[in-house]
């Protein structure tokens, strides 16, 4: 399984819970559509509820001049039985609501039981409920209820409710019941029945709550549905002509040719009184979509977010060392999020010698995936990532200075990245060989005979058999998955390769020996690596320089052997201590107690003194790197031994 | 001897895989025999595969055993009929999971856990006491203020404190016996020791028994007292947690052990990179399903299957080669 990279940790997905009604108020508050849309429906409820203190006449009452233009007494006009329009519409609109909430209510009890049900009792259940929804799905809906309305001729509001709630339900349950199959291997599901909770309980309580956005969604798609069905069905006559609805209102204008007798209000507010409603709950629909799906909220923060960040400092200019393949200063990358920006990567400056194996250790949350992308210029949607300063020197080129298209030469030829999870980075429906087929075809002209030659040499390079060329994804095992991941990053011998915890998928024994493969591939093709993981033992004996983040700042940096036998940082020391060993005295650890403090508001001062040990009153000053023995640490212990190298 | 708190007899669970007409049968868990006692921590240890979180689920009745018995306190746990005995098993043996980001409902504030398993379990508490209950279980495993950790929801939460939930959803239900299915292995290196202490600690203050889950030898080492090794739905090795990484007999612990990252230690590259896996276990045939990846494998491996035999004071082991006294087979 995979760790929560730092983007996530910032950008939470904004559950809609039966949490806080005020958080729900302020996002409701904070999006025009679900403004629009509540504002609309309030409008047509007040209409519905009081219709007879707000229209000015009664709405049968034909005591008026027949088909009058619009006037200060009657402001759309009369019909041309003499009755006031707008009292009409107004009266009618009760009606339409009726239907809407009606209709939107059965359906989406429907739509709830079945798909709910189907997806929860699989097998035979599934398979009957599956099928009933679908054969609903396919069924040609308006002919069907033009026949049944047809036959329930004048059987007024009631019979329409039963008839389109019950034809209205099968797109819903289709989408609950694929939401209810993703959630049944989640674990709280498993954690409720081995608490002894009972079936019925566990649909009720435990994955209906979580479905609240798509509940509403059903809903007020089936309220929409009914509103637009109910008025065209009772415009064509299917209804009872004696009712009062928009519908009916439609029924008799067209009957009395209302448009070409000059009665154009009568003709045509039904109509926009029908679209306003079916904005209202068409506007909701997408607002509530908006702030129930975080993809979509990135958008508008993307935005809203670059207008906030802080502006970049005049870059530094570093003089490109041929020795390094890659130089980075004061790189520091910034995420948008509603309370505002988030410093993930926060001034980092690294080297990176050829054919150097740096490994970047810390807590999730830290930024040490971020300040990976960044080097990779990988940032980007969804999780909007943005390099506010700094350079990345790669080869003597400034990476974050070149366009997508100048990316495009040197990406995979030279460098490289592989990421944490084969499983998500692999194309589950592409073999092997079609996925580095792909690669090779895009940022090289080779043959298809030296493609596949190609593709075999470097699968025999991480020791799986090329007969695996022809596999899926799925057939490999989670080692062998990794390995192929390599396998692509090494299709054009590149002279970097990123990598983000490729081994925290996998158990010691796979671990063990992809790192052996890597340290042996990176000494025979001599590519230099950098490396990130949360675990500081797995790369003790394989890196050559530790890069120690903490809270998006380094906080320690310096050759390997020498951080492991005297670690600077008390953070360091921490995580040193932080795990049981298999040899020597057993005893009693205590890790780092506390958390690593909140992005959005890091702390004036140094960032781990709420969680040290050797905290005091100096370390409310944020403290400089100080370069000790060779090493750079971040901490005022160590101020009376050296200068600080560059103010932060 | 008085009877273990839970003991197994020949425990299997198999699945069938495939196709209706090429039906396979899978080997999660063959044959398995262990007990757990009162007060005591054990660690089952093994790579992902290799059938511990069948033994898990099995411990915790989401599935049946194909065959075989589990007794708890002496009583078969197929012979629970009634929906009270079954609760009350529940209530005993309380399961913690692996993913801290999926183990918790997301719609409910972090107390609903507890609450639910107050009212299914200890429902004699009045309302009050459960409130009580619930913030003493919240700060018996750390997550203090109670009454604010208790209002919060899980997305407010760090991976360790959920994991701290978890826990304490299992002590609300008074339990005997708690299954932690790898507590620690989704959670950073740097948090991982706070539960392992916390594990061990609500062993001493509320003497209650844990079946550790792992695939860490490390962490077995450090809050176990006994070990059990399992490979390819067998169990290939048990014994005192010291006894046992200090002296590994079976080959395929050595080579769990060889894995193990210590950076105190200093690294052996000539080690060959073991590139093996392990199998899936569907029709097997008999002999020891290590032999592949094995280094000593002889003849005898391949025809029969070893079972687990006495070679020292409460050691035991399923191989053919490893020997009771001489240390290392021919390391």
């Amino acid at each position: 399984m995979t760790l929560p990279s730092a983007a996530e940790a910032v950008v939470q997905p904004l559950e809609v819970t039966r949490k806080p009604w005020s958080d729900l108020w302020r996002a409701v508050a904070g999006n025009r559509k679900a403004v629009a849309g509540v504002l609309l429906l309030l409008f047509f409820l007040l209409l519905a509820i009081f219709p007879g203190q707000i229209a000015p006449y009664s709405p049968t009452a034909e005591e008026f001049g027949r088909g009058l233009p619009p006037s200060s007494a009657h402001w759309f006009g009369t019909t041309a039985y003499g009755q006031d329009v707008l009292s009409q519409l107004i009266w009618s609109t009760r009606q339409s609501l009726v239907i809407a909430f009606a209709v939107g209510g059965l359906a989406t009890a429907i739509s709830v039981l079945v798909g709910v049900s189907a997806a929860y009792f699989g097998g035979y259940t599934d398979g009957i409920l599956s099928l009933i929804t679908d054969v609903i799905l396919v069924i040609p809906i308006f002919p069907l209820i033009i026949v049944i309305a047809a036959y329930e001729r004048n059987s007024g509001m009631f019979t329409l409710v039963i008839v389109l709630g019950a034809l209205g339900w099968s797109y819903g349950a289709r989408q609950l019941r694929s939401q209810t199959l993703s959630l049944r291997h989640r674990e709280f599901l498993e954690a409720a029945r081995v608490r002894g909770e009972r079936g019925i309980y566990v649909i009720f309580y435990e994955i209906l709550p979580t479905m609240t956005s798509l509940i509403v969604a059903s809903f007020l798609g089936a309220a929409l549905y009914a509103v637009l069905f109910a008025a065209g069905l009772q415009f064509i006559g299917l209804g009872d002509p004696n009712s009062q609805s928009w519908g009916t209102m439609l029924y008799w204008a067209e009957n009395n040719e209302a448009l070409g007798a000059g009665m154009v209000y009568w003709a045509i507010m039904p109509g926009v009184c029908v679209a306003l409603l079916g904005a209202a709950f068409a506007l909701l629909n997408y607002a509530f979509d908006e702030i129930s799906n975080p993809a979509l909220r990135l958008r508008r923060l993307e935005h809203k977010g670059a207008q906030e960040l802080p502006s970049p400092a005049a870059p530094v200019e570093v003089a490109a060392d041929p020795e390094n393949i890659l130089q980075v200063r004061g790189l520091t990358v910034a995420y948008a999020s509603d309370a505002g920006p988030v410093v993930a990567v926060d001034n980092v400056d690294l080297d990176l010698r050829r054919g150097e194996f740096l490994g970047i250790v810390g807590e999730s949350g830290c930024g040490k995936s971020t300040l990976l992308y960044a080097i990779a210029r990988l940032l980007g949607a969804p999780l909007a990532g943005e390099i506010t300063s700094g350079q990345v020197l790669f080869k003597g080129r400034d990476m974050v200075s070149l366009t997508e298209k100048q990316l495009r030469h040197i990406r995979w030829r030279e460098y490289s990245v592989v990421m944490q999870s084969a499983m998500n980075a692999l194309n589950p429906v592409l073999t092997v060989e079609a996925q580095m087929r792909d690669a090779l075809e895009a940022h090289s002209n080779m043959t298809k005979r030296e493609m596949r030659e190609r593709s075999k040499e470097v699968l025999r390079l991480v020791s799986i058999d090329p007969v695996h060329l022809l596999s899926y994804p799925h057939q490999l095992s989670g080692g062998m998955r990794q390995r192929a991941m390599i396998a692509m990053a090494l299709l054009f011998t590149p002279d970097l390769i990123i990598m983000d915890e490729p081994t925290s998928a996998l158990d010691v024994v796979a671990q063990r020996s992809l790192m052996m493969q890597i340290k042996e591939l990176q000494e025979r093709l001599g590519f230099a690596a950098i490396f990130v993981t949360h675990d500081m033992s797995l790369v003790s004996h394989f890196s050559d320089r530790l890069l120690v983040m903490y809270a998006a700042q380094v906080a320690e940096y310096g050759k390997t052997r020498q951080l492991f036998d005297h670690p600077l940082h008390p953070y360091t020391q921490g995580l040193l201590e932080a795990f049981p060993s298999i040899r020597g005295e057993k005893v009693r650890l205590t890790g780092i107690p506390g958390q690593p403090p909140d992005l959005l508001r890091p702390p004036t001062g140094c960032r781990f003194a709420a969680r040290c040990p050797h905290a005091h009153e100096r370390c409310t000053a944020a403290p400089p790197l100080y370069e000790v023995d060779g090493e750079l640490v971040r901490c005022v212990l160590y101020e009376h031994e050296r200068e600080a190298v560059a103010a932060t | 001897m008085s009877e273990p708190l839970l003991r197994t007899e020949g425990l299997t669970r198999h699945f069938k895989v495939g196709k209706l007409f090429s039906q396979q049968v899978l080997h999660a868990v063959d044959d398995v025999n262990f007990e757990i006692g009162r007060g005591e921590i054990v660690a089952l240890v093994g790579e992902s595969g290799s059938g511990k979180s069948t033994i898990a689920r099995l411990l915790a009745r989401v599935y049946k055993p194909t065959r075989g018995e589990i007794y708890f306190e002496g009583r078969p746990v197929s012979s629970l009929r009634t929906r009270k005995e079954k609760l009350a098993y529940c209530s005993d043996v309380p399961m913690v999971f692996q993913d801290p980001y999926s183990s918790i409902n997301p719609a409910y504030r972090v107390s609903h856990g507890i609450r639910r398993a107050l009212r299914l379990h200890r429902g004699e508490l009045a309302r009050g006491r459960r409130r009580q209950e619930s913030e003493r279980v919240l700060g018996e495993v750390g997550l203090v203020p109670a009454g604010t950790m208790a209002a919060k929801f899980p997305h407010e939460l760090s991976g360790g404190q959920r994991q701290r939930v978890g826990f304490a959803q299992a002590l609300a239900f008074s339990p005997k016996l708690i299954i932690a299915d790898e507590p620690v292995s989704m959670l950073d290196v740097s948090i991982r020791i706070g539960l392992l202490n916390l594990m061990s600690e609500l062993r001493e203050r509320e003497g209650v028994s844990f079946l550790y889950i792992t695939h860490d030898v490390a962490s077995a080492r450090y809050i176990a007292d006994r070990v059990l090794v399992m490979y390819a739905g067998h169990l290939v090795e048990e014994g005192p947690v010291e006894d046992v990484i200090q002296r590994p007999k079976h080959p395929y612990t050595q080579l769990l052990l060889s894995a193990v990252p210590d950076p105190r230690a200093p690294l052996g590259l000539s080690d060959a990179a073991d590139v093996g896996e392990p199998p899936k276990v569907v029709n097997p045939k008999e002999g020891c399903r290590f032999r592949p990846r094995c280094p000593y494998a002889i003849a005898e491996c391949g025809a029969v299957t070893p079972l687990l035999r006495d070679i020292g004071p409460r050691r035991l082991v399923a191989c053919h080669v490893a020997q009771a006294d001489v240390g290392e087979p021919a390391a």
